[in-house]
């Protein structure tokens, strides 16, 4: 799907914020990118603020502000690279969930890139064409005719919680995020008929 | 390549012709003969980096330099925000409008399809209306009331008055994404309309819903992430005064 991957970028560097910018728009990756100096109260408010899906940041811009600590519910979301331009310790670099190099050339910082976002499920080698499941259908026809999570698992005796992952699922696979965009796409698709629903 | 100041407004247009709408919203129309970026600012009374960032912004997609945008003066951002929302309801959704119609009154199109496409891109225009009248009658007089008496003194009393209903938090807690139904629309469009005999009418509104997509994008990022913060550092201040004026 389409969707740009959000970005925070913690580098008071420059050079490195455009040589990462330009290393990152040679990926097959569509990107948007907040950038800020250095973090200036808390590292949990941060990503609290601007919710990002990863976070390049200067190691040493971030160490004074955040010991490590990952307690907080906001980390389970992200993925934190850690940017390092000298020797560090290995033990200093463990917090994050990975680390890049800033010293490399251009082939290595871009098949690290190309590493880091790969296991994050965030770039894919193949676009897979992908069809809604017999499952999907079902749930994707019940929320077109405006049933909550948990009258549909009602309805299919599943989970609230498995619902969701359908719903999840069939707006990756579709690139539809609404109720509304849903029930036109089930109507297009005679899931439903236009006259079991009032539309808008 | 980011814009500078130094650069010809004349030049920036051949870089990037998207920014005509932005570049607009300043008050700067066609017409720039040999000026550059610097001057034209300069004659319109605008601050550089305020121009510049925003424009910028735009004009590279990945670019947000949220720190240097902090600085901005809030009745300035005040103006622009609304310039924005003027030229969305004015200008960009009646152009939609108008290709809408243009589909509607076609006949080779499927009738159902015809009318999913215009009920759902008309409850999309309700919503845009709603949000922004909801942002224009209670958010920004709000932040202008603010900035007017952080500048001048006056006004204290409405605005405690009015701050016991109503704070930034508040807005930051319910203002809504506008963006996520052109988005479906827009997959609707492109991947699962029946395949029309000629679908230029259709590549015209594709065209309008990434614009406008975007431009919605930049502009909500825009209030979330300055425009709520500098309001914050406002009623910081404000309490700051008011609490030391009545010790006094
Ligand atoms: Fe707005
Ligand atoms: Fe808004």
């Amino acid at each position: 799907m389409i969707e740009a991957v959000k970005i925070l970028l913690i580098e008071p560097s420059y050079i490195i914020k455009e040589g990462l910018r330009s290393a990152l728009g040679r990926l097959n990756l569509s990107f948007r990118i907040d950038e800020v100096d250095e973090v200036k109260e808390n590292l949990v408010l941060t990503l609290e603020k601007f919710t990002p899906r990863i976070v390049f940041a200067n190691h040493r811009a971030l160490e004074t502000k955040w010991a490590g600590n990952r307690s907080a519910a906001v980390f389970d979301e992200v993925l934190l690279v850690g940017m390092y331009n000298e020797k560090v310790t290995l033990f200093e670099m463990a917090r994050y969930d990975e680390v890049l190099c800033i010293e490399e050339n251009k082939q290595q910082i871009i098949s690290s890139l190309q590493n880091i976002l790969k296991k994050a499920g965030l770039l894919s080698n193949e676009s897979e064409t992908e069809n809604l499941s017999e499952r999907e259908r079902e749930v994707l026809r019940f929320v077109a005719l405006g049933l909550t999570n948990n009258e549909i698992a009602e309805r299919l005796f599943i989970s609230t919680f498995t619902v969701m992952t359908h719903r999840k699922n069939i707006t990756r696979k579709l690139g539809i995020k609404t109720v509304s965009g849903l029930t036109v796409y089930a109507i297009l698709n005679k899931i439903i008929e236009s006259g079991e629903v009032n539309v808008f | 390549m980011l814009i500078n100041e130094e650069m010809k407004m004349a030049e920036v247009i051949h870089l990037n012709h998207h920014l005509l709408h932005v570049i607009n919203r300043f008050g700067i129309q066609l017409g720039y003969g040999e000026k550059t970026v610097k001057q034209l600012c300069a004659e319109h009374e605008l601050p550089l980096p305020f121009f510049l960032e925003i424009v910028n912004t735009f004009h590279d997609p990945s670019y947000f330099p949220v720190d240097a945008m902090l600085r901005f003066d809030a009745a300035l951002l005040i103006r622009y925000l609304q310039q924005t929302h003027a030229y969305y309801l004015e200008f960009r959704i009646p152009e939609i409008e108008q290709y809408i119609t243009r589909l509607t009154t076609d006949e080779s199109w499927d009738e159902a399809v015809k009318r999913l496409i215009r009920d759902f891109f008309h409850q999309y225009v309700f919503e845009l209306t709603q949000h922004i009248k909801r942002e224009e009658d209670r958010v920004y007089p709000y932040v202008l009331a603010l900035a007017h008496y952080l500048e001048t003194g006056q006004g204290e009393k409405e605005l405690v008055e009015s701050l016991m209903h109503y704070s930034i938090q508040e807005y930051e807690n319910e203002h809504d994404d506008v963006e996520s139904k052109l988005f479906d629309l827009k997959n609707i469009i492109i991947k699962y309309i029946p395949r029309p005999k000629d679908s230029r009418i259709l590549n015209l509104i594709l065209h309008e819903l990434f614009e406008l997509e975007d431009d919605l994008h930049n502009h909500s990022h825009i209030e979330n992430m300055i425009l709520v913060p500098i309001v914050e550092r406002m009623e910081k201040e404000f309490f700051a005064l008011t609490r030391n004026g009545r010790h006094d």
